[in-house]
């Protein structure tokens, strides 16, 4: 089972504004809050987090998001929606605390982002999971239900 | 009696240490503080909010709030005026000479007009103004590959987040652009964030100041922040965003600068001559951050 998440829904919901930036650690903390509210009980295999609606995400949130929700609710997050910008704060965070996503592309490819050995670890745990399946090409791509 | 701090005549990075060593110097001799800024023929973003960071400082010391005399050359003051400067000044001076009563206006140059930082809320309008005015400069006049602007408006959420995690107190931010022809013969993009507050020393302390002993100054809290990448919370993502700058001005061969009491580090570019670390220099509260994103060589 896949859990989703619409980031830039959970950011208006969260702190009650129309802001389209993932900025500050105060909004970091208010929307992963939230997310852990919402989501908590639910045991999903797979989380997916959609950044299509935020415009620029900065490293005190990636870390107060991703980082923090790794590290103590979710073993699998699956990022989608994410543009060459998220990445550049996403990508210093994972790596600095050793770990791993599983970034959707947009033609349903999947690629590891983080940890290198622990990337391929997830994709294996996916693939094993019959979430995701190997292409012909040599690529992950998902399984949809 | 009224102490006088002579506000130089070509005010920006370079001087302001001779603008800190005549804050200091006033401030120690007590009075009320009147900043002169009549003669001032030019102002970088980083001496405007340098000097309402001093504003601040002598105000929160309490007595009458500091004097100002506002710049006589029509231009200078007109600069001022559409940079946003008056409009913060005038809660901390008392302000005399003739002062436009023009807005901000949404000069080309003048990318973000100085703003004043307390709280998340001012961050988010920081950066939501900055995407919508500096992309396309970025991209067009320093040739800034577009996708990668995004990086500038997180450097500059970082830089202004420091006021909010760090100062204990309120701070500024302006972001300009303008022909560096004396220095660089190039395009840059200049953000300038100060703040009167407790400074990097100050913040480290009682987290970071034991380990370095006799050595912990301002100048090993503004390594330890800036190369080490510690914070003042134990949180093991914190510290972050410094190193985010950091990555950010290396990339686009920019230059970083943090000065903090009396230190100043610096990540230096190829096509500056700066020193990476400077103490002894003359006490000034807070912490005063200066990026420089130059236009790239390849388009030049």
């Amino acid at each position: 089972m896949i859990r989703s998440i619409d980031v830039s829904a959970v950011l208006h919901q969260a702190v009650r504004a129309t802001y389209a930036d993932l900025v500050t650690r105060a909004t970091g903390r208010a929307v992963r809050e939230h997310i852990e509210q919402a989501y908590g009980t639910d045991p999903a295999t797979v989380t997916r987090m959609d950044f299509g609606g935020v415009r620029c995400i900065d490293y005190s949130c990636a870390d107060e998001i991703v980082a923090k929700l790794l590290r103590e609710r979710i073993h699998v997050l699956l990022l989608r929606g994410c543009s060459e910008a998220h990445l550049e704060a996403l990508t210093p965070v994972l790596e600095g605390h050793g770990l791993a996503v599983i970034l959707e592309r947009a033609d349903g490819t999947l690629d590891g982002l983080g940890r290198p050995e622990s990337a391929m670890a997830l994709l294996d745990e996916l693939v094993q999971a019959q979430l995701a399946a190997r292409t012909a090409e040599g690529a992950v791509a998902l399984v949809e239900a | 009696m009224t102490r006088l701090v002579d506000v130089p005549g070509q005010f920006d990075d370079r001087s302001f240490d001779q603008f800190a060593a005549a804050y200091s110097r006033a401030r120690a001799e007590g009075g009320r503080l009147l900043f002169d800024a009549h003669a001032v023929e030019w102002a970088s973003p980083y001496g405007l909010v340098g000097l309402l960071a001093a504003g601040h400082a002598a105000r929160a010391a309490g007595g009458e709030p500091p004097l100002l005399t506002a710049p006589t050359a029509p231009e200078v003051l007109s600069y001022w005026a559409r940079a946003g400067f008056f409009l913060a000044a005038r809660d901390l001076f008392e302000i005399h000479g003739k002062v436009p009563r023009a807005k901000p206006a949404a000069d080309s140059d003048v990318l973000l007009p100085v703003t004043a930082v307390r709280a998340a809320e001012d961050v988010h309008e920081v950066v939501g103004h900055i995407q919508q005015r500096a992309t396309a400069i970025l991209s067009s006049e320093l040739g800034i590959d577009p996708k990668a602007t995004m990086g500038f408006a997180m450097a500059l959420s970082e830089a202004c987040q420091n006021i909010v995690e760090h100062a204990g107190t309120g701070g500024w931010v302006a972001v300009q652009s303008y022909q560096w022809r004396r220095r660089l013969a190039r395009r840059v993009v200049v953000i300038a964030v100060a703040d009167s507050g407790v400074g990097f020393e100050a913040s480290l302390a009682p987290t970071h100041g034991r380990r370095f002993g006799d050595r912990w100054n301002d100048a090993t809290a503004l390594e330890a922040a800036l190369i080490q990448g510690v914070s003042r919370f134990r949180d093991p993502g914190r510290g972050q965003g410094l190193k985010g700058i950091r990555n950010y001005v290396s990339r686009w061969d920019g230059k970083l600068t943090i000065r903090s009491g009396t230190a100043r580090i610096a990540i230096v570019p190829t096509w500056d001559d700066d020193v990476p670390l400077t103490e002894g220099l003359p006490p000034f509260p807070g912490s005063q951050v200066l990026l420089i994103v130059p236009e790239q060589k390849a388009r030049h």
